[in-house]
């Protein structure tokens, strides 16, 4: 059981800002200032032009990558110097960088090179740059996969949010043609993400090899607080279940629904998105079990009334 | 078929008004017919699912989600207003609703 600490969960890459949880927390913003500058000074100083009220990197993938990745080591960060300690995490797909972060089991750095040599690893192995993802809401997982063979798309589910929310890659094309289908199909919801990179498929694994060179070298320990996996939902608790977590979640299909149903199945109350955006919390709403998410601001502001993890 | 009766127009309109407002953080008295539901509230097509949950549960519907899609996509719903009004014909017509449009 873990007790009645929240779990910090952490997004993926995110370029939009405009959900920003942290403006005007003094706090954050000091934080994230002393992540955002080793970052600029591991990997590219260009970092050091982003504000969150207009992000000027938003066409640059791995500076977002990079971003996202600082944004969700602040936001965690911010709550344990409060006295709010997780008591279990997970990244929601390449969210899992901040959560081995946080979870003790890589330092800052390592994760900003794991990230750099992901990307470049895609890069390099990737045949072209034609790939895309697109999230769908309102059709069954029959839906999804009658239109993806009535139409001869080569596209793949690589994550269910909910019952009724997926993301799908692949092919960029394809990806195109989906959303017109879908919508005709009468989804409530269904849009391109703005990536070039077809995360979670097996058009990764050439790139998940190259990346795992570094990935086994890298210094990496065993989880300090249970780290669940996004891939098997089975709790990493060792430094080569962490190794292969890291490159496995590049090329593997991942369930955040299966994810947050074990997390609640393992005594965990409640949940805090660290990050950007309100996406997971928005999600948590079309998952059934007994927690709930407290977005992040909230429990920063009520962890300066009360010690320790504070009752929302 | 159900019967729409003023009760439920008025149990609907205050179910959407009071939704909105906590979602969204808005002052339930500043939410007006007219206001636009993405350009004033930043609302999302996750609220408009969640809102369509809520109502299912409610009135017991019997509808499936692509069925309210479809019709959506000939029928956009951008203001409060306009979406009680979806909200009450999905609640009168159920998974007959794309019937309205024969």
């Amino acid at each position: 059981m873990a007790e009645d600490k929240p779990a910090f969960v952490f997004p993926a890459f995110i370029s939009d800002y405009r959900e920003d949880p942290s403006s005007n927390i003094p706090a954050f913003n000091v934080i994230f200032q002393s992540y955002l500058n080793t970052a600029a000074a591991c990997t590219d100083e260009k970092l050091l032009a982003f504000h969150a009220e207009s992000n000027p990197l938003i066409e640059d993938e791995l500076l977002n990558q990079y971003l996202s990745y600082i944004y969700g080591c602040s936001c965690a960060r911010v709550l344990l110097n409060n006295g709010v300690n997780p008591g279990m995490t997970a990244g929601y797909s390449m969210g899992i960088y901040a959560a081995l972060f946080i979870a003790g089991s890589i330092s800052f750095e390592t994760g900003l090179l794991f990230i750099q040599k992901a990307y470049e690893a895609i890069r390099k192995t990737l045949l072209h740059t034609h790939y895309g993802m697109c999230g769908v809401i309102g059709l069954s997982e029959n839906d999804i996969g009658e239109i993806v063979l009535n139409s001869n798309l080569n596209l793949m589910i690589v994550n269910r949010n909910s019952e009724y929310s997926f993301i799908l890659a692949g092919d960029s094309f394809h990806i195109n043609v989906f959303v017109l289908k879908a919508r005709e199909e009468g989804a409530l919801h269904a849009r391109s993400i703005g990536v070039t990179i077809p995360y979670h498929t097996n058009l990764l694994e050439e790139a998940a090899s190259e990346f795992s060179k570094t990935v086994f070298t890298a210094d990496v320990h065993s989880p300090g607080i249970p780290l669940i996996s996004v891939l098997n939902q089975v709790r990493i608790d060792d430094i080569a279940l962490v190794r292969a977590e890291v490159v496995k979640n590049i090329h593997t299909p991942f369930n955040w629904l299966a994810t947050q149903q074990q997390m609640y199945a393992l005594g965990i109350s409640h949940f805090t998105e660290c990050g950007p955006s309100l996406a997971l919390y928005k999600n948590s709403k079309f998952i059934s079990g007994s927690g709930k998410f407290v977005k992040w601001n909230t429990l920063l502001k009520l962890s300066f009334r009360l010690p320790g993890f504070p009752d929302p | 078929m159900a019967k729409i009766t003023e009760n439920t127009r008025n149990e609907v309109r205050e179910t959407v008004f009071s939704f909105f407002a906590e979602e969204c953080e808005a002052d339930k008295s500043q939410i007006k017919d007219a206001t636009n539901i993405i350009k004033d509230l930043d609302g999302d097509s996750l609220m408009f699912l969640e809102l369509i949950e809520i109502f299912k549960k409610k009135f017991n519907l019997d509808i499936e989600l692509k069925t309210i899609g479809k019709y959506a996509v000939k029928h956009p719903v951008e203001t409060i207003g306009q979406l009680i009004e979806m909200q009450l014909l999905i609640i009168e017509h159920e998974n007959r609703l794309l019937e309205l449009d024969k």
